[in-house]
């Protein structure tokens, strides 16, 4: 049966540095290979937010100016319905700002801490100043367990994927996690969520937080298919549901390069 | 300050550049700039301040360009001599060594005018020791590493540069929301450059497109025609100081839209210097591009001819707009060399944001990526175009990828080269060993 997947970009004329559309243009794209009638909404200012019209949101991160006014409008406008789908399983991913942004509070370019989204219980501080002043520089990390075998199940055939994932990251902010989220993935090569932890994203529930650009799924396509698997068995009901495999030569190409390059 | 003071100190900074270049390290471009400028503060301004007309240009794409293509105008003035830093030796230290250089043994400079291509966060910190009588601005782009709020303090940082000069005139790009903004509330006689709008919204401007304001003065690019050959023709039309500017047969040897805007930053400049249009359309034709910008390389071997043409891309509005440029040649061969050193941008995220989509409606031979993030570059690739031509070759190594073009073009061919810089730098380095094998 063909499947549809609704995914809603979060203020994508605020939110857009760092090539995080990437992120959209692979997911659409991988979509459209498998078969999957994709519909890629704009959510941005002033709209008003509806639970139980998306399967998997999207955000990216913006300039300071940008970040604050996004902060205010969420609030007022779609805190409420979009807390309540992700705390009913649907998938979303927040990228670098956009993850600091799904926190509790997060930092700004000034150094100072205001509110978060409040989506997902984790904080961003300043650094202090006994820890490296911003983390930047490519990315190795190991995919944690529970979410590795979790991708393993996505693929109507098994396959080989990798156990690792990679990217770039450029962060000041010093992001912890709170209870009852998981690291998304343990550091091999650069920081991840802060200079001492030695993890790297977030999860809780079916939201993801990372702090890898590159951007993050175009060389991890195994990531891209998970989330895709994640929104359509919660949509359609069916944890059995499976994808099928696409060919990744060039993708898993630039992923093992990444890997070997910068391990 | 004491002319006799600078004699020393000049003599320092002539030696020191020789000593360096002597031992071989380096050219001895920036180092002293950088000891002159750290512990004689003064030296800068006591320099530039012999030179009668002093122009900056700052923004983020086109200084380079738009700092040669002047200097070619100057050229034709006579008497003109004309000062000018090199090509990307544009923080301070870069621009007090090029004076330092150029200054004789007891610091006189004989110039009449100085053009200074000027970084963007340079230019509030020397503005007023440079006190320029005309400030250009080409455009402000996100280059691929900013960090958070960097365009908007860059934007600032301009800004608070301009208004140290409250009597420079200033010529922005007018279509560029961010530059055409940069005067508001400043007192700073303004010029707008831009393109007829059919032409402007090719051009991946962050926000809306301005639109120049009934009454402001400026020029205006029209009838753009780009050629096989890529050179460009226009027209131009405008006003600056109540005098009415028309040039029907404008025409840069730099390809594209984005050299338009700094073939009229040149115009508009040379007619506030007093330089009438003829003069500054004929100074045009006059110029090279600055080397990667435009330059053709040829590989010969035995009968066989290939040209290489290199066109720069430096973050995500320059890449888009090149990639715009091809779509119009027939049978593109193209080769992209992405690599990522620190003067590249060491996170290849920016090349989701470059528009390979547009290469959709390009008439494509075949693609070559290269380079230490060729494999990147093939999966962008992959995602963009809407038919794969089948697996895009990747190869890390930019001579393979030479010799593999060179074998797959025919003679008289030309393979557009559309590489980062440190890419483009190896590219020309290997280019050079390989010319004329027999």
């Amino acid at each position: 049966m063909p499947y549809a997947l609704t995914i809603t970009h979060l203020y994508p004329d605020y939110l857009n540095l760092y090539g995080d559309t990437g992120n959209l243009i692979v997911l659409r794209r991988r979509c459209q290979w498998m078969g999957i009638d994709c519909t890629v909404k704009p959510l941005t200012m002033e709209e008003v937010a509806q639970s139980g019209q998306t399967d998997l949101y999207f955000m990216g991160g913006g300039q300071d100016m940008d970040q604050v006014a996004v902060v205010n409008d969420f609030h007022q406008l779609k805190h409420e319905a979009i807390r309540a789908d992700t705390e009913a399983g649907v998938v979303f991913l927040g990228v670098c700002g956009g993850y600091q942004l799904m926190g509790n509070t997060f930092l700004m370019g000034n150094g100072e801490e205001t509110q978060g989204l409040g989506i997902v219980n984790v904080n961003t501080r300043a650094p202090s100043t006994d820890v490296k002043q911003r983390c930047i520089g490519n990315l190795v990390v190991e995919i944690n367990s529970a979410v590795y075998a979790e991708m393993q199940t996505m693929y109507a055939t098994p396959r080989k994927i990798p156990r690792t994932l990679v990217g770039f990251e450029n962060h000041s902010g010093q992001t912890y996690l709170g209870e009852g989220v998981e690291p998304l993935a343990k550091t091999i090569a650069g920081f991840g969520n802060n200079a001492t932890a030695e993890y790297e994203g977030a999860r809780y529930k079916n939201v993801f937080g990372s702090y890898m650009h590159g951007s993050l799924l175009p060389k991890n396509p195994h990531f891209a298919d998970y989330l895709i698997g994640l929104a359509l068995r919660r949509k359609y009901a069916d944890v059995n549901l499976t994808l099928p495999t696409l060919t990744d030569t060039e993708e898993f190409a630039a992923h093992e390069f990444v890997v070997q390059r910068y391990r | 300050m004491n002319q006799l003071l600078l004699i020393p100190i000049v003599a320092f900074a002539k030696l020191l550049t020789l000593a360096l270049r002597v031992s071989g390290r380096g050219s001895g471009t920036a180092l002293p700039g950088y000891l002159v400028g750290r512990y004689f503060p003064f030296v800068l301004k006591a320099l530039v301040s012999q030179i009668p007309v002093v122009v900056a240009i700052t923004g983020t794409n086109g200084k380079t360009t738009s700092q040669t293509m002047l200097s070619a105008v100057l050229d034709q003035a006579p008497k003109a001599k004309v000062l000018r830093n090199k090509a990307g030796a544009n923080l301070s230290q870069g621009i007090l060594s090029e004076l330092l250089k150029q200054s004789n043994a007891v610091g006189r400079l004989d110039f009449t005018h100085a053009v200074l291509e000027v970084e963007e966060a340079t230019l509030p910190r020397i503005a007023r020791l440079i006190k320029p009588n005309i400030i250009a601005v080409t455009n402000l782009y996100r280059d691929q590493l900013d960090a958070y709020g960097e365009i908007d303090r860059t934007e600032k940082l301009i800004r608070d540069g301009i208004a140290q000069c409250p009597t420079a005139a200033v010529v922005v790009n007018g279509d560029d929301p961010r530059t055409s903004r940069l005067t508001q509330g400043l007192e700073n006689a303004t010029y707008f450059m831009s393109l007829a709008p059919e032409y402007a919204r090719f051009l991946p401007y962050e926000g809306k497109l301005n639109r120049r304001v009934p009454g402001s003065e400026g020029l205006e690019a029209t009838n753009i025609h780009i050629n096989e050959d890529l050179t460009t023709d226009f027209s131009v039309q405008g006003q600056i100081n109540h005098e009415t500017v028309h040039l029907p047969q404008a025409k840069t040897v730099s390809p594209g839209f984005f050299h338009v805007y700094n073939a009229l930053t040149a115009i508009a400049i040379a007619n506030l210097l007093g330089i009438d249009g003829a003069t500054a359309i004929a100074g045009l034709k006059t110029f090279k591009p600055a080397f990667g910008r435009g330059e053709i390389l040829t590989r010969r071997q035995g009968d066989k001819q290939v040209n290489y043409r290199l066109l720069l891309v430096k973050n995500p509005a320059s890449f888009s707009l090149s990639l715009e440029l091809l779509r119009n040649i027939p049978g593109l061969k193209l080769i992209l060399a992405i690599n990522d050193n620190t003067a590249d941008g060491k996170d290849v995220s920016w090349l989701w944001d470059s528009e390979l989509e547009r290469l959709n409606q390009a008439n494509i031979d075949w693609i070559f990526c290269t380079g230490v993030r060729a494999k990147d570059m093939a999966v962008r690739l992959k995602y963009a175009l809407d038919v794969p031509p089948g697996p895009i070759p990747a190869e890390e190594s930019i001579r393979q990828i030479i010799d593999l073009s060179f074998q797959k073009a025919s003679s008289g061919d030309t393979v557009f080269v559309l590489p980062t810089y440190t890419a483009m730098l190896e590219f020309r380095k290997l280019m050079g060993k390989t010319l004329d094998v027999v």
